[in-house]
């Protein structure tokens, strides 16, 4: 029975991890969600294309340095949190100006096919052979209560806590933060109280190009190894955003926690004692989601919106 | 009504206007069209770029010695991201729109087995697919007369495999990991056998084509105390396995099938893949028998990078001998049938790159044996003799 | 024929269809590989049935589907299912799997009754993903993963085994399929759709039961999709759960987007659009730079594709069907245009 709760509790700490990085994600999608209404389908990509920055960055420096030590990796990911800047402004430019005016429907379109383009083209700049990540805290591990954490895993979720909190501080107590709540629940009233708008979405995107890409730094380690297929974990992420109500950052936090853990038990434990749930493992996430939403359709966390005639 | 009858004109001027066919689709006097589908874009895109590679290798050097009959070889290579159904739309466009002569090496279980329709209804011969499924020289199914293997199939793989496991400790708990799909089916297959005959069953966990997450199949192989786990997969599969078994503790002997016999495995998974053992139906790349040494030769002429070098890169060579051998006796006017008629008349055919090949009316596999390899310090060194 | 405007010209309809039907010929005559571009106008005339339903959903009744590969999945394996392992007839198989589909529709239609933009969005995701997995589940009927063998179809007797015969019957009922749906559009069915689509609040307000419109809009577009895939699965011979995944299901959509969302023939423009691009301009422009950079097909192929959707959706936020339009009027009022710029 020990052996039983042993492995559990195991997962638990394993799935909480894994969901910290769905919170991340998710802390991505909410964000821009949060400002702007438009739902980033490219988060998923964001986050690869962090990985391989990041990659591409501790292999640099580390030749440079002669070896890998932890200032290498410092570095690398300095220089990554830069890159991202850069890419949200970027991404600010493509997305945001040609389509101020448009319905949310077409530039979430737009998102869809930012995430098509950016898949390919790292797949084409990086070359199809597979990249083997390496891990700043090699794979030491801590043993405490009969359970094994490795020390990532323990720097997934303290980053994840911490990046949370600063959000939540963010958008609670500062102006600006206020200021882009007011501008997601109307922005042209947001534009008449003096808002700048415009500077709004690109802070927006930046903060949650950001967030992707310390995401990826953060997730590629865990992968034995690294390709393009690691932006489909932005769908996985999804039902997390969803099952805390989009718009609402301890919502996202819980909806991602919730279900890396179910994530992680369904494919230890149950799968092991009842055949079945191994086919449907990989969609697990999707059937509580789906649940979830038929009972409360705007998530577990999420506001109704009023919707004025 | 002007319209239509302007219309009707227009088509009668087309349709009785120039059809261009050649004599034999893919054949001109000069050349040989040859049409390849690889996985360019999916879950071995790693093999979409060596194994063509190793083909085109060969094929400039024997196009250098002047081709087959005064004839070049030229192959053009399509992308089927390892989807049996892109690969329906690629051999379609190979056949009817490039009119390639035959298809050569198509990688994948599932996608082979996907164009038999096509290879049916055109008559278009499928030389060397790169899978090992023993399905392919079934003479059973559709298209059968139009295939021809160079592999030992899946089943006796598993089967190979799971005696010498045996053979050496007789107390072993086997795990094996298969593919959900044609490639797992047929190693199933195999490994129903050898429970058979040892009187054991082996823990079977499943795996989708292309997933990248193995900790739950991981973590049940341990909760099955196996001490010997096959994995069924290609070259991510087993380095992703053995990682995360390291990552909980976890460390029985791992074995592989033969699409995870490239040193990249050994490469990728750096000190965990210590000790990794898979089969190999083919003479090694680094051995000295005529084959491999050509390949030696030809890769230091060509500069390929030592990365590139290996078991994958020498497959698509030594699967371009026997198209080029079944070309050559073609003829000098070269058909479909008289391809087919050509390769049945292959008996105790001596490479240089496999042991004796024979086909003939019934019979088109190609290997009977296998010997196993396994890695040692990064190296891969035979462990046993030819055994099947 | 008497249009919707005094002065419409409806004409062409007659002709576009002979034109339709004379294309294999005139395709025979002028090139030997004519039997790969009719396989490529098959699929795009299978996908026409199911885009013009999945219009009907997203773009008249403003439900959006990120799942609709489901229902094609779905029709095809329940097709090959009864015709192969039952043993029912090919042309009863081509009405009752529709019915089941549509069925299937109305499933997802019942959480879509509380579930509301964006995350009806993502349920129907979920959906497509769920029927995929669960289709690898039951694979002592649908092949699971290694896919499934599919016998041809046949009407009455008379079988339709070759491109050739599967262009005439896809297109019949290709145009089958736009006739009727315009129909719906035009009648009481269509302007519930749309009031749906514009305002829940006003419809309900002015009587239109805003659940059953919303299942009929469901079921409809299960039944066209599902129509669509019997015919898939019988005439590619082959099907497997890879192809019926998220990125069809995008496909779709941007079919019906690029089109023109809230138009029939626009999703018809959009659909052959794509189709064509994806299978022969894009290979055509990547054999003439693949002289110069080596390139990876598949993900070259997606590249494009996107960049092309992208600008789409920026410069062109009406599509194909508005584009037409736009020129239409330019060339009827020629040469009175005005100078400002029409966009």
């Amino acid at each position: 029975m020990s052996d039983l709760l042993t492995g559990l509790l195991q997962e638990s700490v394993s799935g909480i991890a894994l969901g910290c990085i769905y919170a991340l994600i998710a802390l991505g999608f909410t964000l821009i969600y949060k400002a702007t209404e438009v739902v980033n389908f490219a988060q998923g990509e964001i986050m690869m294309v962090g990985a391989y920055i990041n990659f591409f960055f501790v292999t640099q420096f580390s030749a440079m340095a002669g070896e890998l030590t932890g200032w290498v990796f410092l570095a690398a990911l300095f220089c990554s949190i830069i890159f991202a800047v850069l890419f949200g402004i970027i991404l600010d430019y493509v997305i945001n100006r040609p389509m101020k005016d448009e319905p949310v429907f077409s530039i979430i379109m737009a998102t869809i096919s930012l995430a098509i383009i950016l898949r390919s083209l790292t797949a084409m700049i990086a070359g199809p052979i597979s990249l083997v990540p390496v891990s700043p805290f090699g794979d030491s591990t801590i043993k405490t209560a009969g359970i094994v954490i490795s020390v990532l895993d323990l720097a997934i979720i303290i980053c994840a806590v911490i990046l949370m909190s600063l959000f939540f501080f963010f958008f609670n107590k500062t102006r600006w933060g206020i200021a882009m709540k007011a501008t997601s629940e109307d922005s042209e009233a947001a534009q008449l109280m003096g808002i700048p708008v415009k500077q709004v979405y690109r802070i927006v995107w930046v903060f949650a190009a950001i967030v992707g890409v310390i995401s990826g730094v953060l997730l590629a380690p865990r992968m034995a190894l690294l390709d393009t297929t690691m932006s489909y974990l932005g769908l996985k992420a999804f039902p997390a955003a969803i099952l805390g109500g989009f718009g609402s950052i301890p919502g996202a936090v819980a909806g991602g926690i919730i279900l890396g853990v179910i994530e992680t038990v369904s494919m230890g434990t149950l799968s092991f004692h009842f055949e079945w749930i191994k086919e449907i493992n990989d969609i697990i996430v999707w059937i509580v989601l789906i649940a979830v939403l038929m009972i409360r359709p705007d998530g577990l966390f999420g506001i109704a919106k009023v919707k004025r005639v | 009504m002007k319209q239509i009858v302007s219309i009707i004109i227009m088509s009668a001027f087309i349709w009785t206007g120039c059809e261009n066919k050649a004599t034999s689709p893919g054949v001109t006097d000069t050349e040989i069209l040859v049409g390849n589908i690889q996985d360019l874009s999916g879950p071995i895109k790693e093999l979409g770029l060596l194994l063509p590679a190793g083909t085109n290798m060969y094929l400039d050097y024997i196009n250098a010695q002047g081709g087959v009959h005064g004839r070049q070889i030229k192959m053009i290579v399509e992308d089927h991201g390892y989807n049996p159904q892109k690969a329906v739309v690629a051999a379609k466009k190979l056949v009817e729109k490039d009119q390639v002569f035959c298809l050569f090496n198509v990688v994948g279980t599932s996608p082979a087995e996907a164009i038999r329709p096509i290879l049916e209804e055109s008559g278009v011969p499928l030389i060397a697919p790169a899978t090992n499924s023993s399905s392919m020289s079934d003479m059973s199914k559709q298209a059968a007369r139009y295939i021809f293997h160079t592999d030992a199939g899946y089943d006796l793989q598993a089967r190979v495999l799971i005696d010498y496991i045996m053979e050496n400790n007789k107390d072993a708990v086997i795990g094996f990991a298969y593919q959900d799909d044609d490639y797992g089916a047929n190693a199933l297959q195999g490994c129903a056998v050898a429970e058979a005959n040892h009187g054991i069953t082996v823990q079977k966990e499943s795996f989708q084509r292309g997933a990248t997450d193995f900790m739950g199949q991981t973590m049940n192989f341990m909760k099955g105390g196996c001490t010997d786990v096959i994995i069924g997969g290609i070259v991510r599969e087993p380095v992703t396995i053995m990682k995360t078994a390291q990552k909980i503790g976890f460390e029985p002997k791992f074995y592989g099938l033969m699409p995870t016999v490239d040193p990249r495995v050994g490469l990728l998974a750096g000190e965990v893949g210590e000790g990794f053992i898979a089969p190999y139906h083919a003479y090694h790349p680094d051995s000295d028998e005529a084959g491999p040494k050509l390949y030696q030769e030809l890769c230091d002429k060509n500069n390929v990078p030592a990365k590139m070098r290996g078991i994958y890169h020498y497959y698509g060579f030594a699967g371009a001998h026997v198209l080029v051998e079944g070309l050559r006796r073609a003829g000098k006017n070269p058909t479909r049938e008289r391809l087919i008629k050509g390769l049945e008349t292959l008996k105790n055919w001596e490479s240089g790159v496999f042991p004796p090949i024979t086909y003939n009316r019934n019979d088109h596999a190609g290997a009977e044996s296998l010997y196993l390899l396994q890695l040692q310090e990064g190296k891969q060194v035979g462990i046993t003799d030819w055994r099947n | 024929m008497k249009g919707r405007y005094e002065d419409e010209n409806l004409n062409w309809i007659p002709l576009l269809i002979l034109a339709v039907f004379l294309l294999p010929f005139v395709l025979k005559g002028v090139t030997f590989s004519y039997k790969y571009y009719l396989y490529i106008l098959n699929m795009a005339g299978i996908y026409i049935i199911l885009t013009v339903g999945l219009d009907l959903l997203s773009g008249f009744t403003g439900l959006m589907s990120l799942g609709h590969a489901a229902f094609l999945a779905i029709g095809a394996y329940t097709s090959a299912i009864l015709v192969d392992q039952v043993g029912l007839p090919f042309e009863l198989s081509l009405i009752i799997t529709p019915v089941i589909v549509g069925l299937f529709g109305l499933v997802i239609g019942f959480p879509a009754l509380r579930i509301k933009g964006i995350y009806l969005g993502l349920t129907t995701m979920g959906f497509g993903f769920i029927v995929k997995r669960l289709i690898i589940a039951f694979r002592e009927w649908t092949g699971g993963s290694a896919g499934l063998h599919v016998s041809s179809a046949s009407i009455f007797g008379y079988p339709i085994k070759n491109d050739w015969d599967n262009y005439f019957m896809i297109y019949t009922f290709a145009i089958l399929a736009i006739i009727m749906t315009r129909r719906i559009i035009k009648s009481k069915l269509g302007r519930a759709f749309m009031a749906i689509r514009d305002s829940e609040q006003a419809a309900q307000a002015s009587g239109i039961n805003l659940a059953k419109y919303k299942l009929i809009s469901f079921f409809i577009s299960g039944m066209f999709a599902g129509f669509a895939g019997v015919l898939f699965a019988h005439t590619s011979h082959f099907i497997s759960t890879d192809h019926f995944d998220i990125t069809l299901s995008i496909f779709f959509i941007v079919m019906v987007l690029i089109g023109g969302i809230g138009s029939i023939y626009g999703a018809v423009l959009g659909t052959l659009f794509v189709v064509l691009m994806e299978n022969m301009f894009i290979p055509l422009f990547e054999d003439a730079l693949s002289q110069y950079v080596n390139l990876n097909a598949g993900d070259f192929q997606a590249f494009i594709f996107g960049l092309i959707m992208l600008i789409f959706i920026i410069f062109q936020p009406l599509g194909l069907y508005g584009m037409w339009l736009k020129m239409r009027i330019y060339w009827k009022i020629f040469p009175f245009n005005p100078r400002k710029r029409f966009t």
